[in-house]
């Protein structure tokens, strides 16, 4: 069994892979990152240098990461709508498995 | 960029008269829209029959014009045709047009999709883990989630790869925090699209 590093306990999940143990109920994926802000924005793409007029929305999302290291990073990402409907989709699909499981 | 259209380009136009077929007229109206190349110069001043430098003139012209087009959105046939100076060739102008309004759509959402953006997300995987139990904790049930975000990257760094990939995990409490702000988007998205 792998001793505890940082103050992390050494678990394992259904599969035996390794997962390092925060708290008693956050558990973390050796190399997974933890999601700690996600700021969004909702916007028109009104014109461009190729179509003067677009009219085209976009969801734009800023995911703050909170890497295993400790260090923060960012990722923004562009969304169409269509997109982000599938998004929330499945993350509400994710939500109900996690429910049940 | 729009570059506005001069007479000199409609004269330009007027050598598609010397097209073989009305295909070929179609193909290089298509392909001058992408871009304007040697090949392509050289290709049409095959097919044309016509010296290398009108065929570079023709293919610049077309380009203007299919540019134009799509960067006033013109959509129906009146709009375009109005484009054209009175003493421009009439049936030529109508064939025009005809490829123009064809291949519109496309080009729209080939622009559309090719603009300024920020990294553009290209796939969400995911799954749902059930932590059963651990070295100091023989029984437990504790769900967690892994998600694998993929985003493209529409101007990438000459290094880098356009492709960048993002992994989390989150538990309920998180999953149902982005659930809350996945929420209030759609009920902005629904606000706005009622007005």
């Amino acid at each position: 069994m792998s001793p505890a590093v940082n103050g992390w306990e050494a678990g394992y999940i259904l599969d035996r892979s390794p997962v390092y143990r925060r708290n008693k109920f956050n558990y973390r994926h050796l190399n997974a990152a933890e999601l700690v802000d996600m700021q969004w924005k909702l916007g028109m793409a009104v014109s461009s240098d190729t179509c003067r007029s677009l009219n085209s929305p976009y969801v734009s999302l800023l995911l703050k990461i909170a890497e295993p290291s400790g260090q923060i990073s960012q990722k923004a990402l562009e969304m169409t709508i269509p997109q982000f409907q599938n998004f929330h989709k499945q993350f509400k699909e994710m939500a109900a498995i996690m429910e049940t499981v | 960029m729009a570059a506005g259209l001069s007479s000199e380009d409609f004269t330009n136009l007027q050598l598609l008269l010397k097209a073989p077929s009305k295909d070929a007229v179609r193909d290089v109206c298509v392909q001058s829209h992408r871009a304007v190349s040697q090949r392509l110069t050289e290709n049409t001043a095959a097919t044309f029959s016509i010296p290398a430098a009108q065929a570079a003139q023709l293919i610049q012209s077309l380009h203007t014009l299919s540019h134009h087009v799509l960067f006033y959105n013109l959509t129906s046939p009146e709009q375009i045709l109005a484009v054209f100076p009175e003493s421009f060739h009439s049936s030529l102008k109508n064939l025009i047009t005809k490829i123009l309004l064809e291949n519109s759509p496309a080009w729209r959402t080939e622009a559309l999709s090719r603009q300024v953006s920020l990294p553009q997300l290209k796939e969400l995987d995911w799954r749902v883990d059930l932590v059963t139990g651990s070295d100091s904790v023989s029984r437990m049930a504790v769900p967690t989630c892994l998600v694998q975000l993929k985003m493209e990257d529409p101007c990438p760094s000459a290094v880098g790869d356009s492709i960048s990939t993002v992994t989390v995990e989150l538990s309920r409490e998180s999953l149902d925090t982005i659930l809350d702000g996945l929420g209030r988007i759609r009920d902005q998205l629904s606000a706005v699209a009622g007005k």
